[in-house]
């Protein structure tokens, strides 16, 4: 299996779909696959993962990799993440900028930073940790909130930006995640996406949210809503056509509904550049 | 507050309801909701993260005891044991033992029976892909050899034993049509049944064993060897053995003796 270049307008690839796919081969220009899902060697999963790269160039998500935490890594998760990469010989390996364990436990849940100059000189050295590990550059990504910490000394794009730079990582910039922070803590995403660095961009995230009245959820378990495809043109405009990927997890419909959403963001993409 | 500290408190409120409190003192006030409130936030959401995994994992079981009573039950069962472990796979283990403590089932204990037989599934599903012996290689075995042979189920199968027929309840809350599916009414809840677990490629096998087959595996699974088999079960094994090999019961052997 060789690395393939990704681009254009990819799907996350989801256990409800994968027969689907196997069998009927349609055009999708890549695929992300949750690492967390396949990391048993040997597995029915994992044998399912290599299939699908085989037939499509793919990308690797994952959520399990507590980047943030202040635990020592778990060894035998990036020794069978890494196994899991050199099988796919994945374009990329993305992770979120978050925490998702302490204290020997396990939330399965991503949970935010205090953005302070401590929480980013200790990410960094997580993070070059990390990369040294999977001999590869990682991409980060922006993950949406509904707290923000009282010693944060700096806004989510400064943190974001400074731990980027200083680790030299790429970024994954979720566009739905910064409009749902943007409302939940009421800062102006047009200002976050016009400080984030454009080189370091590497590729976007679409999916939906929830609105519960007081605030936005990020469920990834409906369309992708209207302000954040104007938020995504933006992006487009600033940091260019980067591959972009539909993220759907809850409330998952067919195959065809969320290619058409891919399709979608591939008409937002030739507008942007109209 | 440095991170370690501020990481032990949020973890705290997300699996202790009673530090909620004590970790919103870590956010900034903003908006309408209060502290608490974006702390309750993320205990909902990893709860609802791990509730809907247990659910995928354990559908018969909630079928059963409703939505409602699964819901509290596996709110307080992750309250009681967070997970520990990054693979989100190795979850849940402990679940039917929750359940049979639950004052509610005292009555209803076939239904752990059946959370266990869920459990026993999903971790069938999860084990390595096995490649089998090559059986060619028997036919260059001497006597002796042939009596300290040993052969081996798959090494995703489990055996279970129930006071309750949780194979018949289990296919009876099926969407599936199965040949030997009854509708719940009709299953005598007093019924012991015996149930082989395994996965072959993709494709995961569950059947119910009559005494003697359950008797032969389980002697095989406790590593008799062809020798010991033969003594234990005479003119039988012959007729046994034929139908574990054509079921695909028996996919490896070993020369060597037990360790």
């Amino acid at each position: 299996m060789t690395q393939t270049p990704i681009s254009g307008c990819g799907i996350g690839l989801r256990f409800q779909h994968i027969d689907q796919i196997l069998a009927e081969q349609p055009p999708i220009p890549w695929l992300e696959i949750l690492s967390d899902n396949y990391l048993n060697p040997g597995s029915v999963q994992q044998d399912y993962a290599l299939e699908i790269a085989r037939a499509y160039p793919v990308t690797m998500h994952g959520v399990g990799m507590s980047l943030g935490a202040t635990d020592p890594f778990n060894d035998d998760y990036f020794q069978r993440l890494k196994a899991l990469a050199d099988k796919l010989q994945p374009a990329w390996i993305s992770e979120h900028l978050c925490w998702t364990s302490a204290h020997g436990f396990v939330s399965h849940d991503l949970l935010p930073l205090p953005y302070t100059e401590e929480t980013i000189q200790h990410v960094v050295k997580r993070i070059r940790e990390a990369q040294e590990r999977l001999e590869r550059q990682l991409v980060i990504e922006n993950v949406s909130s509904y707290l923000q910490y009282a010693q944060s000394a700096l806004t989510e794009w400064e943190f974001l930006t400074a731990v980027a730079e200083q680790a030299d990582c790429k970024i994954l910039l979720d566009i739905n995640n910064i409009y749902v922070s943007a409302f939940n803590h009421n800062f102006d995403p047009c200002k976050y996406i016009d400080s984030i660095p454009v080189e370091r961009v590497q590729q976007f995230h679409l999916a939906g949210y929830e609105d519960k009245g007081t605030h936005l959820l990020d469920t990834h378990g409906h369309a992708v809503s209207d302000p954040v495809w104007g938020l995504y043109t933006l992006a487009l405009q600033r940091f260019g056509a980067l591959p972009t990927l539909i993220e759907w997890d809850n409330n998952i419909p067919s195959l065809e509904l969320i290619l058409a959403e891919a399709q979608k963001a591939t008409g937002v993409q030739a507008h942007a550049f109209a | 507050m440095h991170l370690p500290e501020l990481q032990q408190q949020l973890i705290s409120a997300i699996f202790q309801r009673d530090q909620l409190t004590a970790a919103a003192g870590l956010v900034k006030v903003q908006g309408s909701l209060s502290s608490e409130q974006r702390v309750g936030i993320y205990r909902n959401s990893a709860h609802g993260i791990l509730l809907d995994y247990l659910e995928s994992l354990y559908p018969v079981s909630l079928e059963l005891v409703g939505t409602e009573f699964f819901g509290q039950t596996a709110h307080h069962f992750i309250d009681q044991a967070p997970p520990t472990s990054p693979f989100l796979a190795d979850y849940g283990a402990g679940f039917a033992e929750h359940l049979a403590k639950n004052p509610a089932l005292q009555d209803l204990l076939w239904i752990v029976e059946i959370t266990k037989l869920e459990w026993v599934r999903h971790a069938a599903w999860h084990t390595v892909n096995q490649e089998p012996s090559d059986f060619t290689q028997l036919e260059a075995l001497n006597e002796e050899q042939q009596a300290e042979l040993r052969f081996q189920l798959p090494t995703s199968a489990y055996l279970l034993s129930s006071s309750a027929p949780i194979h018949s309840i289990w296919l009876a809350h099926q969407i599936e049509d199965y040949p030997d599916k009854l509708r719940f009414e009709e299953i005598d809840l007093q019924q012991v049944e015996r149930v082989l677990i395994f996965r072959e490629q993709r494709r995961l096998h569950q059947i119910t064993l009559g005494t003697d087959d359950w008797d032969f595996l389980t002697a095989v699974q406790s590593k008799a060897t062809m020798g010991e088999l033969a003594e234990q079960f005479a003119e039988q094994l012959p007729w046994l053995f034929s139908v574990a090999m054509q079921n695909g019961w028996l996919p490896t052997f070993s020369t060597t003796k037990a360790s």
